[in-house]
């Protein structure tokens, strides 16, 4: 019986030192390969990203990259922080959680770095902007951009144009729902979704400047957001019956089958609208915010950026992985897959359904993202959404500046 | 004998040691974290004392995770234990097909509470709106979930459909603890069937109501996956539960002590809520 008991707990003591073993994770292998693991959140550009990382591997017999990308990646992400498990590479938005990782430290410091001389600078500040930091810790990858989509069949058969001003926008979206097509097909179920239009409209009614204020407690949402607020709730009007019953899946489900005349959304819908349909005709434009054509914004953003943490081993292999995605071999096959912009100079996107923003990404006319400079914890998508059904725009400022104070305060304890 | 004891001994040393390494040594972090203002990462943190606690109290949002919470444990409680013990007095009964009614009522027991979370999702969304229309409703005619008045009775309707399988099987088990003589004894008295209930069967389970009671207040208080399949927490904040807000506020948001606090709290209230509930229903029991 004493035997059972002791070799019991040597079982015991040899799975426990197992399990402590694997969770602290050695990179060492025993194929004499460097193992480098690349970690990024977009789920649509796991594909393309599985070729060239399959290629750069074939080019590399010393290095093995490996593709991670989880449900719920950036969340999944901070978990593996928290642990001290942080990947090699990560490839994310430059977005709120981006700044909260690079504010403490998690990413290398890549500023005179060879890897970020062909990537526009508007880009490049676009990243220090958000982290509000000197350092430059992330190189701009991809670049998305917010608008409408239409669908062109549609504004065919109905005699219309493109609009260039809000007016018309209206115009445009009274004349479809009084033919009994669908104007915007509103996919509120998902509250990332209901973001859409405050991201198109703030940055260019209020201007990013705003969140720089808002920081140091110069400005509030109340004085400045009214007319946003009011412009979202007008759209309202011209959804279908169950705007907050659909998600961003029903939502390219049914605009890929044609059941409504216009989309606000991002061009990462793109590649999914087609899989639904692939001879949609399709084209998109930037959202016009105000009368005044000539100063109408594109919202583009930093869809995917690539970042090497402080605790890799093998930054020199890191960085040369990095350093293959940017060849504009294969930063435009990336491009052309998701239908993205390339943040790298002299790489162009041509596919025809975004050929009406090319102009703006030329003449440089395109601004942030406005949810970028707003914190994760004031929850930006959840009050939107309850905004859109309670259509009361006091109580939407009002928690917009109450969140946000709140959370300000309890950082500013740290 | 001695040598025996300390065999058994041995054996559970490891459960402990386990139970310590993963679980009680992060629950004691966590109570140290509340009291810190760390991100989660990085290396810098202070002590802060009991700030993240006072916060707390002033935080809208903690306090609607609290009334989401409890109105949907109390509702979903109540209709688990109601349905179940009726599907259990029918599966306990001489019925035909008996054991292939006690495997359907159990499937929904064997799905993971994702995989049924997204297969609800798709129908609230596509297919219960169709049959709304046709009954003319406006309500029922829309998705439910996106509904910020009525997206909780959708959450508590699933949580009530998958609970049900399991508070069935105690209670059908405990229904057969109970010796059949004393139902031939109570006939011959010319009981009623509804005397029978409430003066046998009812009595006869009341551990067995105690226990799932209990498991059933505290596996609603807890829910969270099924929050994250159906809602995600929306309409905006209409059904955000507590574990859903700790989760989103402490790693999406980079609070992790903020809501490390939070679930020091929550801990304490649950096992009080735990405690009461088993001291008020076991007086019940011994009262028979």
């Amino acid at each position: 019986m004493r035997r059972f008991g002791r070799t019991v707990s040597v079982i015991t003591a040899v799975l426990l030192a197992g399990t402590l073993l694997s969770s602290c994770g050695g990179t060492t292998s025993a194929d004499g390969k460097v193992h480098i693991e690349f970690f990024q959140n977009k789920p649509e550009a796991k594909d393309s990203f599985d070729k060239l990382v399959a290629k750069f591997n074939a080019e590399n017999p010393n290095i093995e990259v490996t593709q991670v990308n989880p449900p719920d990646a950036e969340t999944v992400l901070l978990t593996r922080v928290v642990k001290n498990d942080e990947p090699d590479i990560v490839g994310m938005g430059a977005t709120d959680t981006f700044s909260i990782l690079s504010q403490s430290g998690i990413f290398e410091d890549l500023t005179g770095q060879p890897l970020l001389d062909r990537v526009n600078p508007a880009y490049v500040k676009q990243i220090t902007d958000v982290t509000g930091m000197a350092d430059i810790t992330g190189v701009p990858y991809a670049t998305n951009a917010n608008g409408i989509m239409y669908n062109k069949e549609i504004f065919r058969k109905l005699n219309l144009q493109v609009p260039k001003t809000w007016d018309e926008l209206i115009q445009t979206a009274q004349a479809v729902k009084a033919a009994g097509i669908i104007p915007f097909y509103f996919t509120y179920k998902d509250d990332w979704q209901t973001n859409l239009s405050f991201n198109a409209l703030g940055p260019n009614i209020v201007g990013n400047d705003f969140f720089k204020a808002r920081r140091a407690g110069e400005t509030t949402f109340k004085e400045h957001f009214r007319e946003v607020a009011e412009k979202m709730l007008a759209l309202l009007d011209y959804g279908h019956s169950d705007n907050f019953g659909k998600t961003y899946a029903d939502g390219n489900r049914s605009f890929a089958r044609g059941e409504a005349a216009m989309y606000i959304q991002g061009t990462w819908a793109i590649p999914e609208l087609r899989k639904t349909n692939p001879d949609l005709e399709l084209g998109f434009f930037p959202f016009p915010t105000g009368n005044d054509p000539n100063k109408v914004n594109l919202i583009s953003g930093v869809d995917t950026l690539l970042a090497i943490t402080q605790s890799s081993k093998h930054k020199e292999e890191a960085a040369k992985f990095v350093e293959f995605l940017l060849q504009p071999e294969n930063i435009g096959q990336y491009i052309d897959e998701q239908t993205a912009f390339a943040a790298v100079e002299g790489v162009n996107q041509d596919d025809p359904a975004v050929a009406e923003l090319k102009p703006y990404f030329e003449q440089s006319r395109f601004v942030d993202f406005a949810d970028h400079f707003i914190p994760a914890a004031v929850q930006l998508n959840s009050i939107t959404q309850s905004f859109l059904q309670n259509h009361n725009i006091d109580w939407f400022l009002n928690t917009l500046d109450t969140e946000w104070d709140k959370v300000a305060n309890r950082r500013q304890t740290q | 004998m001695a040598r025996r004891r300390a065999a058994f001994y041995w054996m559970t040393i490891p459960a402990v040691v386990l139970f310590f390494l993963f679980h009680t040594f992060p629950a004691l972090q966590g109570v140290y974290y509340s009291f810190t203002n760390w991100n989660g990462f990085g290396d810098h943190y202070d002590f802060i004392g009991f700030k993240n606690y006072y916060y707390l109290f002033q935080d809208s949002n903690v306090w609607n995770a609290y009334g989401f919470t409890f109105k949907f444990a109390v509702v979903a409680t109540i209709f688990i234990n109601l349905i179940s013990l009726l599907i259990a007095l029918g599966l306990n009964a001489s019925i035909k097909a008996r054991n292939f009614f006690r495997a359907v009522y159990f499937l929904p027991n064997i799905l993971s509470v994702l995989i049924v979370g997204y297969i609800f999702n798709y129908l609230f969304s596509n297919v219960f709106p169709i049959w709304g229309a046709h009954l003319g409703s406006d309500t029922l005619a829309g998705n439910i979930l996106g509904n910020e008045k009525f997206a909780w009775l959708g959450v508590s309707f699933v949580a009530v459909w998958q609970g049900i399988a399991f508070n069935t099987i105690l209670y059908l088990s405990g229904l057969q603890t109970i010796p059949t003589d004393i139902y031939e004894a109570s006939n011959l008295d010319g009981a009623s069937k509804w005397q029978e209930f409430w003066k046998i069967t009812f009595p006869m389970i009341a551990p067995f109501f105690t226990i799932n009671m209990v498991l059933a207040m505290k596996n609603s208080l807890m829910v969270f996956d099924l929050i994250v399949a159906l809602t995600n927490g929306g309409p905006g904040r209409a059904t955000q539960s507590i574990s859903h807000l700790i989760y989103t506020g402490g790693f999406e948001g980079g609070e992790f002590a903020y809501q490390s606090a939070n679930s020091v709290i929550y801990f304490i209230v649950i096992a009080l809520i735990s405690i009461i509930q088993i001291r008020f229903l076991q007086r019940r029991e011994t009262d028979m």
